[in-house]
């Protein structure tokens, strides 16, 4: 019972998660700041944003219903809490079983979903164009995001993360046979966490904050929070099911090398929003179903003829 | 799709200065537009029949936050040809140097601002801060950033000193670099010129009719610029090249202002080999005679208007400013249909829109 709480609440449960959404926060603006030759901001500079987001009036507009308003970012937080339960770090996982990578990409969707309601239910017209906007992105890197997620699973003959991450220390890491898998999963994260240059839903010259324009105090800390843990488990997930040869063996090895693999996600991300434009929508949906599926499925059939 | 109607401005992350825009959307495709304007009116051309000449200057200077120099310098001819004053060869120099100077320091700030409104913000960062050099010369030499106060009537304020001269020389050189190195990148980024190519095309036909001056005149293919066409002293002595696109589209507006800024910068470097020895000033009379006159210069946003009446006195009867973005303005909500909901930054960015200049 203990145990569980332990879990629950300290590792890899909540704080753990809230501490590495922040840490990763501070990594890529400082990244991000220093591609920009800026100074960037100091390490406890997310916290001291969380703690003001909490301090300010928690305002909504006329003819938002209360209720929704506030469920959303809670009910998107705790599927992201939840989802990284069940993400291995370092080889560790305490509530790991088969099929647990479906049910990480279900629970990694729901944000999703809230994020386009909460545009919704807000009704101002930024918002509403930006939750038609998270829609239509939604639509197009899942179903690549999926596909090249699905490589390792089908690679290795089981849906448990861990078990992918385990089949690696014989079978090398995937990112060898996968490389077009790799790099489509990382565009799918981008655009899962709507990171520049996939920014489309919230870009400020557009329209303005998106979804969340009409949040404020909390609820807005909530979905920053949000979206900082989702980055920390995607990177994760990539790495547990692409770069897994930290098979937990010796923990003193183990975890360096773990951190490593992260950070050298992190910095990808970072360069990335770095260096590209935003695209449009259209192009958006032009990049996924004409480039980026095809180039799934073509890595796709490729795992399976391996397989054989 | 429902059509809805959402407002850019007057507050809007999108703008840097007070405009209203209602534009009419359907899902993610623009329909059209209508434009508002006036948020920055301070009554400038009023409040200048009130002051003398010489205090003028200084209020004209406060017209715009980025282009002030040009205007303090067209006024400064306007008064000195009703005057007809012969003012000393270097001062007309160092005038130019300054304007080429603007001209660098407005391009450059254009650009960062179109990167960072296609989501390229490393560029809108790199630009801004190689833009700080065009910007430290100026502070070099006059002690101002944005209000220099490098007029006056009869000549400038200040003359070069060899140290001086020495560092702007240094600074051109690595700003040229530089600004090589950035028309390199935005010539070989995908993503921005998927984001401008074919982006707002205005057809030469078009410029003509709505009047539209300066480098979005030249990016449609017309071929105008008044250093050149009408030019004040000293650009009938120099020697430059007018970059024109036949392409007319906010990709061509990108690429020909960063070309403008390279040119601009050998032009600087022009006039520091060319400069005449002399004195930088002339006593002017405070009282100027009846007349009245127009002078044309090129901003670094297109033509400079200025009508002056002179009832004698040392106040001015009248004085008329018409500013390159007004023309461009017009052009504005013709351009917005037909495009989509993200292209509407770039295309009101493609303009480089200046409403301090168009209300003054």
């Amino acid at each position: 019972m203990i145990e569980a709480w332990f879990y629950l609440l300290f590792f890899p449960g909540l704080i753990f998660q809230v501490i590495c959404g922040l840490i990763f926060e501070w990594l890529d603006r400082k990244l991000l700041a220093r591609f920009q030759r800026r100074v960037g901001p100091p390490w406890y500079q997310p916290l001291a944003d969380m703690v003001k987001l909490f301090s300010k009036e928690d305002l909504l507009p006329e003819g938002v219903n209360d209720l929704v308003a506030t469920l959303l970012p809670i009910v998107s937080l705790s599927a992201i809490l939840t989802a990284g339960l069940y993400i291995p770090i370092a080889g560790f996982s305490p509530y790991s079983f088969e099929g647990d990578l479906i049910v990480i990409l279900f629970l990694l969707s729901v944000p999703t979903l809230a994020y386009y309601l909460a545009g919704v239910v807000s009704v101002g017209i930024y918002s509403t164009l930006g939750g038609g906007r998270s829609l239509l992105q939604f639509f197009s890197y899942e179903v690549p995001l999926l596909i090249a997620l699905s490589g390792p699973a089908i690679l290795s003959g089981s849906w448990s993360v861990k078990q992918i991450m385990v089949s690696q220390a014989t079978l090398g890491p995937f990112i060898l046979f996968q490389p077009l898998g790799f790099l489509l999963a990382i565009v799918g994260l981008i655009g899962k966490l709507k990171r520049d240059p996939l920014d489309i839903p919230k870009a400020k010259s557009e329209v303005v904050g998106g979804p969340l324009t009409e949040f404020t105090g909390a609820k807005l800390a909530f979905w920053h929070l949000g979206m900082n843990i989702q980055a920390v488990l995607g990177i994760f997930l990539l790495v547990n099911l692409y770069l897994g040869w930290s098979k937990g063996a010796n923990p003193l090895l183990t975890i360096p090398v773990f951190i490593v693999e992260c950070l050298v996600l992190v910095v990808l991300l970072s360069g990335a929003s770095a260096i590209f434009a935003r695209l449009r929508i259209d192009q958006l949906a032009g990049l996924g179903w004409r480039i980026l599926v095809p180039l799934g499925l073509l890595q796709l059939g490729f795992v399976i003829l391996m397989g054989v | 799709m429902n059509k809805i109607s959402i407002p850019i401005g007057p507050q809007h992350p999108l703008l840097k200065e007070p405009l209203s825009m209602q534009i009419d959307i359907s899902g993610e495709k623009v329909l059209g537009g209508s434009l508002r304007l006036g948020y920055v009116h301070r009554g400038i051309e009023r409040l200048a029949e009130q002051r003398t000449y010489v205090q003028n200057v200084h209020l004209i200077e406060r017209i715009c936050g980025i282009c002030s120099h040009i205007h303090t310098t067209t006024f400064c001819h306007a008064v000195e040809r009703l005057l007809e004053i012969d003012v000393p060869q270097r001062a007309y120099y160092i005038r130019a140097m300054m304007c080429e100077l603007e001209r660098v320091h407005s391009h450059l700030l254009w650009l960062g601002i179109i990167a960072k409104h296609v989501g390229l913000d490393t560029i809108f960062m790199h630009t801004w801060h190689d833009r700080e050099l065009a910007l430290d010369i100026m502070e070099e030499l006059s002690g101002g950033r944005v209000s220099h106060a490098t007029n006056q009537i009869g000549g400038v304020r200040f003359d070069l000193t060899d140290h001086q001269e020495a560092m702007i020389r240094t600074t051109i050189t690595d700003l040229s670099l530089r600004v090589n190195n950035l028309l390199d990148v935005i010539k070989n980024e995908p993503a921005l010129q998927a984001r401008t190519r074919g982006v707002a095309k205005v057809s030469p036909e078009m410029i003509h009719q709505y009047c539209v001056v300066g480098p979005v005149a030249r990016a449609s293919g017309v071929d105008v610029d008044f250093r050149r066409d009408d030019p004040l002293p000293p650009y009938d002595q120099l020697d430059f090249n007018v970059i024109t696109h036949n392409d007319g589209d906010a990709w061509a507006r990108t690429v020909i202002r960063a070309e403008e800024a390279r040119e601009s910068l050998i032009l600087c470097e022009r006039i520091l080999n060319e400069m005449p020895d002399g004195p930088v000033h002339v006593r002017a009379p405070r009282r100027v005679p009846e007349g009245e006159v127009v002078i044309r210069s090129e901003a670094p946003r297109g033509e400079l208007f200025y009508y002056l009446r002179s009832d004698g006195s040392d106040k001015p009867a009248r004085l008329k400013i018409r500013t390159p973005t007004l023309a461009a303005l017009s052009l504005l909500p013709k351009q917005l249909s037909s495009i989509q909901v993200a292209d509407i930054p770039v295309v009101m960015a493609g303009i480089d829109l200046c409403i301090a200049c168009a209300d003054r």
